[in-house]
C-alpha cells in the first residue's frame, strides 16, 4: 500500500454480461487470470496505482459493474462519479459489439451533468479465430464517438496494463490542461496527498509544461 | 513523557470492558421495547462515528519521542476513544480551567493522572472548538464533518456530565456505556445530534473523511512502510470495505425512500396490515444476542466456515461467504504458525540465544497482523451485506420470505461478530506470550487497539447490519403486491421446482 498519489481517478467498467470486465479488471489488479468467475452482483471495488510518469501516481478506483440487465438499476448509479471509463465488447460476440451503442446512449443519459473519457476495449483477442468484429471497424465506431480502441486479453495479459495506463494518461492530461476539474460532490477526480516537497515542485513542472504545450 | 508509565498501565484494565462494550450494546436491545429498538442501536453508530475521527484528532498532534512509531499509533486511537470521554469530562469538570489537551490521548493522561489538571503547554483550539460549537449547535453546518459530529457529541456530554463525573474517574473503564445510557435517557442536545446525523452524514462519510485525514497523517509525517500497516481505516479502504460500505448504504437509502412512498400511499387496513408486518421485520433486526460470551469458547477451526455457510445457503441469495471464511482461516492459521515460531524461540532460548530483539519484532508483526486481520474481515463482512442487499433486491425469486431473511441474516451478524470477539482474544493472546519480555507500556497499547478495533469492527458490522432494514422491507413489499394473497404465496415455490 502507498498512500503517496498525486490524483486519485475513478474508472467505470462497462459491456455486456461475460465480455470479461471482472477478468480484465483482475487481471490489471491482481495480475492473474481467473478461470472461472462468477457474474458480478451489483457492482465490485478494485484499486491500484499507476506510475504515469517516474514519481507521479495515480490511484485508480476502478468500478466493475455487472453486464446483467438486472442490476442495471444499481450500475447506473456509478457513471456520474466515474471520470474515465473502458467500454468492453467480445471480440467473439458480435452482439456484444453492436450493444457498444446503446452503452453509451445509456451513460450520456445518466452521467449528466459531467462527462466521462472512455476507451473502446476489444476483449479476448487472444481467440482470434473466433473473432466476429474486426479491428478495423471496431475503430471506425471509436472514432465515431472520439474514443481511442485497444485489443486485449486478460488470459494472455495482452494490452491490460496499456488500457489502463493510456487512459489514465489521457484524463491527466486533461485536469493538467484544466479541461477537467476537481469539483466538490463529485468523486471522479480527487486530489491525493503529496508530500510538501513533491507537491512545491509538482506545480513547477506543471505551469512548465503548460509553455511547453 | 515522565508520567507516560502510570497513564498507559491502565489501560490493560479497560481493553476488556471496550470490546464488551460494542459486543453487548445490541444484546440490550430485545429486552427493551420494539420501538426503543431503533433509537438504541443509535448509540452504537454514534460511538463509532466518533470514535474513528479520533484518531484523526490524535493524528494531528505531535508525537516527540516515543519509542517505537507502531506503539505511537496505537497509544493514539487507543487512547482516542477514552481521551474523548475525558476530554469533556475535563472541561465539564473544570469549566474555569480553560485547557484541554491539544492531543486527545495528551488530555487523558492528564485525566489519568491528575483530573482537571491538564498541562498548560497543552492548550489547544480544542476547547475553543468545543465552545464554538456549543454557540452554533443549532445551525445544521455545525456537523461539517467528523469533527462536528464529535464535537457536538462532547458538548451533549457536557451537558450531562455532572451525572457522568459524579460515578467517578475510578469507573472510566465503564463510562462509554454508562455516558451512553445517561445521554441516550433524555438529553436534547444527544437527541439534536442524532437526528443530524441521521440527514447529513453516514457511517461512510464519517469513516472516509478519517481515513483521508490518516492518509494525509501517513503522507506528511510517516514515510516508514510499517506505520501504515497498523492504521486500521487505511486497511479497511484497502480492502474495498469503504466502497462496499458506501454501496450499501446507497441501496438502504434508496429501499428506505421506496417503502415511505409506498406507507404513504397506502391507508386504512391494508396500512395496518403492512406496518404490523413491517415490525415483525423490525423486531428481527433488534433480536440479535451478543452478550453469550463464554459459551463454547474454543471451536474447532472448520465452525465458523460452516456455520456461515449454512447461515447462508439459509438466504437463498447467490452471494457466498467465502471470502469472509477465507479471510478468517487465513488470520487463524497465520496465529497458529506464529504459535509454533514462538515455541521455537523458546527453545532456542534455552540455549541461550539473545532472543529480545525477535520477540520485540514478533509483538509488532503481530499486532500488525491483527489490525490487518480484522480490517479484512470487517471489509468482507461488509461486502458480503451490500452484495446481500443486491441480490435480495434484483435477485431471482426466491421461496424465503423477508422475515426469514431477516432473521438469518441476524444471526450472521452474531457469528461475525462472535468471530471478531474470539479472534481479537486469540490475537491478543499471541500477544501476550510473544510479549512476555515487553515491558507492560510497550505491550499494553497494543493490546489495547487490538481489542479497540474488534469492538470498532462490531460496530461496522452491526451498522451494516442494520442499513439491510430497508432492503428487506422493500423486498417484503414487493413479494406482497406480487402475490397478494397468502396461498399464492405458498403455491408459488412449489411451481418453481
Amino acid at each position: 500500500m502507498e498512500a503517496i498519489w498525486l490524483y486519485q481517478f475513478r474508472l467505470i467498467v462497462i459491456g455486456d454480461s461475460t465480455v470479461g470486465k471482472s477478468c480484465l479488471i483482475r487481471r490489471f489488479t491482481e495480475g492473474r487470470f481467473a478461470q472461472v468467475s462468477d457474474p458480478t452482483v451489483g457492482v465490485d471495488f478494485f484499486s491500484r496505482l499507476v506510475e504515469i510518469e517516474p514519481g507521479k501516481r495515480i490511484k485508480l478506483q476502478i468500478w466493475d459493474t455487472a453486464g446483467q440487465e438486472r442490476f442495471r438499476s444499481i450500475t447506473r448509479a456509478y457513471y456520474r462519479n466515474s471520470v474515465g471509463g473502458l467500454l468492453l465488447f467480445d471480440i467473439t460476440n458480435r452482439r456484444s459489439f453492436q450493444n457498444v451503442h446503446e452503452w453509451l446512449e445509456e451513460t450520456k443519459v445518466h452521467v449528466q451533468p459531467y462527462q466521462i473519457v472512455f476507451v473502446l476495449v476489444g476483449h479476448k483477442c487472444d481467440l482470434d479465430t473466433q473473432r466476429q468484429v474486426t479491428r478495423h471497424e471496431a475503430e471506425k465506431l471509436a472514432a465515431a464517438y472520439g474514443m481511442k480502441y485497444i485489443e486485449t486479453s486478460a488470459r494472455d495479459a495482452i494490452n491490460v496494463e496499456k488500457a489502463f495506463t493510456d487512459l489514465t494518461r489521457d484524463i491527466y492530461e486533461l485536469v493538467k490542461r484544466g479541461e477537467i476539474t476537481i469539483q466538490e460532490g463529485w468523486e471522479g477526480v480527487k486530489s491525493g496527498f503529496v508530500p510538501n516537497v513533491v507537491h512545491s515542485s509538482e506545480e513547477v513542472v506543471k505551469s512548465e509544461r503548460r509553455c511547453l504545450c | 513523557m515522565s508520567d507516560k508509565d502510570d497513564t498507559e498501565t491502565p489501560v490493560i484494565t479497560e481493553t476488556t470492558p471496550v470490546l464488551n462494550d460494542g459486543n453487548c450494546e445490541p444484546g440490550k436491545n430485545p429486552e427493551s421495547a420494539d420501538q426503543s429498538a431503533k433509537p438504541k442501536n443509535k448509540p452504537e453508530l454514534v460511538i463509532s462515528t466518533r470514535r474513528r475521527p479520533e484518531v484523526k484528532c490524535a493524528s494531528d498532534l505531535e508525537t516527540p519521542e516515543v519509542q517505537e512509531p507502531v506503539s505511537k499509533d496505537v497509544t493514539q486511537s487507543g487512547w482516542g476513544y477514552w481521551g474523548s470521554w475525558g476530554k469533556s469530562l475535563l472541561s465539564s469538570a473544570s469549566a474555569t480551567v480553560a485547557t484541554v489537551g491539544q492531543g486527545i490521548s495528551n488530555v487523558i493522561e492528564k485525566a489519568e493522572t491528575s483530573l482537571g489538571i491538564p498541562s498548560p503547554s497543552e492548550i489547544s483550539s480544542e476547547v475553543k472548538f468545543v465552545a464554538e460549537e456549543t454557540n452554533t449547535r443549532d445551525k445544521e453546518n455545525s456537523l461539517a464533518g467528523p469533527f462536528g459530529v464529535f464535537s457536538t457529541i462532547s458538548t451533549a456530554v457536557q451537558s450531562t456530565g455532572k451525572s457522568v463525573i459524579a460515578g467517578g474517574l475510578d469507573a472510566l473503564e465503564f463510562i462509554g456505556k454508562k455516558t451512553m445510557d445517561v445521554i441516550a435517557e433524555g438529553d436534547p442536545g444527544f437527541k439534536r445530534t442524532k437526528g443530524l446525523m441521521n440527514r447529513n452524514s453516514t457511517l461512510s462519510q464519517v469513516l472516509r473523511e478519517a481515513k483521508e485525514k490518516e492518509e494525509l497523517w501517513t503522507a506528511n509525517e510517516v514515510t516508514m512502510e510499517t506505520d501504515k500497516n497498523t492504521h486500521y481505516g487505511l486497511l479497511f479502504d484497502e480492502f474495498q470495505g469503504l466502497s462496499h460500505l458506501e454501496a450499501l448504504e446507497m441501496l438502504s437509502q434508496e429501499s428506505e425512500i421506496k417503502v415511505k412512498s409506498v406507507l404513504n400511499s397506502l391507508s386504512g387496513e391494508e396500512l395496518e396490515t403492512l406496518k404490523l408486518e413491517l415490525e415483525q421485520l423490525k423486531e428481527a433486526f433488534s433480536l440479535a444476542e451478543f452478550c453469550d460470551e463464554e459459551e463454547e469458547e474454543q471451536k474447532g477451526d472448520e465452525d465458523f466456515t460452516k456455520e456461515i455457510t449454512e447461515l447462508f445457503s439459509q438466504l437463498h441469495v447467490s452471494s457466498k461467504p467465502e471470502k469472509v471464511a477465507r479471510a478468517r482461516n487465513t488470520a487463524y492459521e497465520w496465529i497458529k504458525a506464529m504459535a509454533l515460531a514462538e515455541k521455537k524461540e523458546g527453545e532456542k532460548e534455552l540455549e541461550g540465544e539473545n532472543t529480545e530483539k525477535v520477540s520485540k519484532n514478533s509483538v509488532e508483526a503481530i499486532h500488525a497482523f491483527a489490525i490487518r486481520s480484522l480490517a479484512e474481515l470487517t471489509a468482507c463482512s461488509i461486502e458480503l451485506f451490500h452484495k446481500t442487499a443486491a441480490l435480495v433486491l434484483h435477485g431471482q425469486k426466491q421461496d424465503v420470505t423477508a422475515l426469514q431473511r431477516s432473521q438469518t441474516l441476524s444471526q450472521v451478524t452474531v457469528v461475525l461478530c462472535k468471530e471478531l470477539s474470539s479472534l481479537s482474544k486469540e490475537f491478543t493472546t499471541s500477544l501476550t506470550t510473544a510479549g512476555v519480555k515487553e515491558k507492560a507500556d510497550a505491550l499494553n497499547p497494543l493490546i489495547t487497539a487490538v481489542f479497540l478495533e474488534a469492538s470498532n469492527s462490531a460496530s461496522y458490522i452491526q451498522d451494516a447490519f442494520q442499513l439491510l432494514l430497508p432492503v428487506l422491507e422493500i423486498s417484503l413489499i414487493e413479494n406482497r403486491t406480487e402475490s397478494p394473497t397468502h396461498e399464492q404465496q405458498v403455491l408459488k415455490p412449489l411451481s418453481e421446482h
